[in-house]
């Protein structure tokens, strides 16, 4: 186990310096930098101020000289400094890491408590109408754009029953530490999280669905039935067993998904994290930040599927490879 | 400083142009008040929400040395002031937290804090704190963007800059309360473009000793979220990017403010019409698209002003010459002749984009100087007015004239004459216009091309302009003209940002006067501005589009609030609301 870790961790090396690499070059290959344009806001700046800035962030240099410079500080944990924000990029997705990850959490959560009851309902009774139910409703949710979706929701939900807020994480009137302010965290994070979860369910309910199915005809559950085991214990403490597996198996995939689709999320919802932050950077060319975002979602893709890998191997003790 | 929006009572300066596009009986837009109408009186401890209208985060960089982005300005009012207040012109006058005077030969300002004016953490106010401001600016590791003409030009500023002394020779602290600012020549550019915010020494810490760093200053949380000032309101908390809670500053110089506390919160342009209506906001701007259906909303009143900022048409003329650091006029570009740019001039329908695209929110604009500046902008000169047969005699005369039948002129030696326009993506009708104008140029005859068939996003245009990209010919942007209404940043030999490339030495003559000593007499500098409108309306190396209306959507419950100049209801301590 603990070799297939390490194995696993010494991979990832490699993996993340190709893709820093990558980054680096698709990012100054965008047009313009942080200073282009500046007319627009600032028409009293002078060519020396300008031309200070892009030498003080090193603009001037080649890519390749940036990418040096960038990955001797990185080493060390240095980021570099936001243009726009005027802060370690550190500390600035320090500051918005917290939203991100509180709605992706929740997200997940909420996923697989709708999903994994649909998937047994639909799995233990397939093609009832109960089944045919949870199957028409997974192809919609598969089908629906999510944008489209969050946005109707925010309409319906903010805008014409006023249930919910329209925008931000939390209302600023309310004490910190205080219960309102717990309860009035969680009324802002209701619609974006529903809108992400409704639509993330299919993938579960469908693994889940067929593999019971594939499960409930196998011998070793015959001989369980043979035995007289009950059918509820059947179902609970053997073939769902079995049938997590793969669900299992793709949190990890799961969670990078949910890290990137963050961005649409937070779009909509005008909710600060680091989609947001995303968007917002690539707008401005703050490359800093654009960089050290794509390679922490990088890290989270190759650390989600080394998760899932992990996960695997403790409940599936037959692919544990050492 | 140039943040400083001027407002003005925009309605003569709608008639006028009304008139000059020869359209005498409309009035395109209704008669925008400028103050609330309700006149009840505010609430002992009213609370007031006002919207950040972005579809981002604010930055949170909340001192007036560092900050960039619009919305940080926005929340900064509330807070922290100038010491020197300015009046409708946008020019220093002595209704501040502190007065001036200017000595005889207009090169030393005195400023004389106030008494009673402290920091929200009870400290004085001290000529110290304005004097570090310019320490800041001017500091070799400054990389803001407002180390300007005006901070540059004081005495022993540069010297300073260079890191050569850590004193700058032209400011002199007299006592707790009085300082004196040296320039090195007598502009009028000091008056409205003089820096008179103070920075508390003593509370965000001193870069001038060893305590901090520049760096550590700027990302320092006694700047980003738990800032102070001297202005009506205390920040209380700040959830960074979103929203602000601000309280009442029992000590506010001017008196007690109305409201007991502000929020401020970033709400999306999608849903800022559904805020206002839902009071969830008091007061926000409405992007000018959403004016049909906010004129729906009964809840709020409309509040409009005519902004700093127009959009233009620009000629390329020449190129930036890195070298040298000026621009040098190219003889053989394709617009060189001037007849062509005032033709193509002749040949826009502003005031139909205007009407049809933003309902009259945007008419014709006429000359380079913006009716922001009452003074300065020349309401009598009628810049080159829709006249297509004008554009097509001028086309005919400079001898362009369509040889080959095709419908487009060829140029006087009968070689095709096609020109490339470069505009930017940006919001629903960019489209449109671009295809409107080419088609206006085509209706004199004249064959303007796309840049490479289509718009272009914000970064890549303005690499292709800033970089003058010989491929382009002409290009629409726009851009603010801060508060200053001196051109020279914009439209001068030596300035980058001139991205026509103009020169010529009677522009150079006209700008220098514009900003001499002698400009301190405003009669003078009217003269020499309106002869400057002139020649650039001669000239043309960039002929204006549009001027534009800003909108701001106001609760009926708002009192005392007003977007006037020269009312005293422009000020924050006195907004209030009634229920």
């Amino acid at each position: 186990m603990l070799t297939f870790i390490v194995r696993r961790t010494l991979i990832m090396i490699p993996q993340l310096v190709l893709l820093s690499l990558i980054i680096f070059m698709l990012a100054k290959a965008m047009p313009g930098d942080a200073v282009t344009g500046a007319a627009m806001s600032s028409p009293d700046m002078t060519e020396a101020q300008i031309e200070k800035i892009r030498e003080k962030h090193g603009l001037n240099d080649p890519w390749f000289v940036q990418y040096g410079h960038w990955m001797k500080r990185a080493l060390k944990g240095d980021l570099g400094m936001s243009y726009v924000h005027k802060q370690p990029v550190k500390k600035l997705l320090a500051g918005r890491i917290e939203n991100t990850v509180l709605l992706a959490f929740f997200t997940l959560l909420v996923t697989y408590a709708i999903a994994i009851p649909l998937g047994l309902i639909a799995g233990r009774w397939n093609d009832t109408w109960v089944d045919k139910l949870i199957v028409g409703y997974n192809y919609v949710s598969f089908a629906t754009p999510f944008f489209v979706f969050a946005l109707l929701m925010l309409f319906v939900f903010s805008f014409v029953l006023g249930w919910f807020p329209t925008g931000g994480s939390v209302d600023i009137r309310m004490e910190e530490g205080s219960w309102s302010y717990v309860v009035d965290k969680a009324k802002h994070l209701v619609l974006p999280v529903l809108s992400g979860a409704l639509l993330l369910t299919y993938g579960t309910i469908q693994y889940l669905r067929n593999d019971i199915i594939d499960t409930k005809v196998k011998d070793f559950v015959r001989t369980a039935r043979a035995k007289g085991v009950p059918e509820g214990k059947v179902y609970s403490r053997h073939i769902l067993r079995n049938s997590l597996l793969p669900i299992a198996a793709f949190l990890g995939y799961e969670i990078t998904g949910l890290i990137s689709g963050s961005i649409f999320i937070e779009m909509i919802f005008s909710y600060p994290g680091l989609g947001q932050l995303f968007i917002q950077s690539i707008n401005g060319r703050d490359f800093t930040v654009v960089t050290a975002l794509v390679m922490l979602s990088g890290t989270a893709v190759v650390v989600g599927t080394m998760l899932s890998d992990i996960i695997l191997s403790i409940v599936d003790p037959r692919i544990r490879i050492d | 400083m140039m943040w400083k929006t001027i407002y003005i009572v925009g309605i003569i300066l709608l008639l006028a142009a009304c008139k000059q596009s020869g359209d005498p009986g409309e009035v395109q837009v209704a008669n925008f008040p400028l103050s609330v109408s309700n006149e009840a009186p505010a609430l002992e401890n009213g609370e007031l929400t006002y919207g950040l209208v972005a579809d981002e985060p604010f930055e949170g960089t909340l001192n007036r040395v560092f900050y960039s982005g619009q919305p940080d300005a926005e929340i900064m009012q509330f807070f922290d002031e100038s010491l020197l207040a300015t009046d409708e012109d946008g020019v220093i006058s002595n209704d501040g937290a502190a007065s001036y005077h200017l000595s005889e030969d207009n090169k030393t300002i005195t400023l004389k804090i106030k008494d009673g004016v402290t920091w929200h953490d009870g400290e004085p106010v001290k000529a110290s704190d304005l004097l570090y401001t310019y320490e800041l600016l001017g500091h070799p590791d400054y990389t803001g963007s407002r180390y300007t003409f005006v901070v540059s030009s004081i005495v022993g500023m540069s010297d300073y800059h260079e890191g050569k002394t850590d004193k700058i020779a032209g400011i002199k602290v007299f006592d707790d309360r009085t300082i004196s600012i040296t320039f090195e020549q007598a502009t009028p550019s000091i008056l409205s473009g003089i820096w008179t915010a103070p920075t508390p020494r003593h509370y965000v810490g001193d870069v001038t000793t060893d305590e901090m760093t520049m760096d550590e200053l700027v990302s320092s949380e006694k700047i980003r979220t738990a800032p102070i000032g001297f202005g009506p309101f205390k920040v209380s908390k700040i959830v960074p990017g979103e929203s602000v809670l601000l309280e009442r500053n029992e000590h506010y110089w001017r008196g007690r403010p109305a409201l007991q506390r502000i929020v401020v919160k970033v709400v999306s342009t999608a849903s800022i019409l559904k805020a206002l209506e839902k009071g969830e906001v008091d007061i926000a701007s409405i992007p000018v698209d959403q004016y049909d259906n906010a004129r729906k909303v009964d809840e709020i009143e409309i509040l409009a002003d005519i902004d700093t900022s127009y959009s233009y048409i620009g000629f390329k003329l020449g190129k930036w010459d890195a070298k040298k650091k000026e621009n040098v006029l190219n003889p053989n570009a394709l617009l060189a002749n001037k007849t062509i740019r005032q033709a193509m001039w002749h040949a826009m329908d502003n005031e139909s984009i205007g009407k049809m695209l933003y309902k009259g929110l945007r008419f014709p604009a006429t000359t380079l100087i913006v009716p922001v500046f009452k003074t300065y902008h020349d309401a009598g000169n009628e810049g080159r007015p829709y006249d297509p047969e004008k554009a097509r005699a001028l086309l005919d005369r400079a001898g362009y004239t369509d040889r080959d039948g095709d419908g487009f002129r060829e140029d006087p030696e009968g070689k095709p004459f096609v020109l490339t326009f470069a505009s930017m993506a940006s919001g629903e009708s960019a489209d449109l216009i671009a295809q409107y104008y080419i088609q206006n140029w085509a209706d004199v005859g004249l064959n303007v091309q796309l840049l490479d068939g289509r718009l272009h996003e914000f970064h890549s245009f303005y690499e292709r302009v800033q970089k003058d990209d010989p491929a382009i010919d002409l290009f629409q942007a726009a851009w603010g003209t801060g508060s200053d209404p001196d051109p020279e940043g914009l439209w001068g030999r030596s300035a980058v940002f001139n991205y026509t490339r103009y020169t010529s030495d009677k522009n150079d003559e006209l700008l220098k006067k514009g900003t001499s000593e002698k400009a301190f007499d405003t009669d003078y500098r009217v003269a020499v501005y309106n002869e400057w409108q002139r020649l650039m309306v001669d000239e043309v190396p960039a002929a204006p589009t549009v001027y534009r209306y800003a909108l701001i959507g106001v609760n009926r419950r708002v009192v005392n609030y007003s977007i006037d100049g020269n009312s005293p209801n422009r000020y924050v301590w006195r907004w209030g609301v009634s229920q």
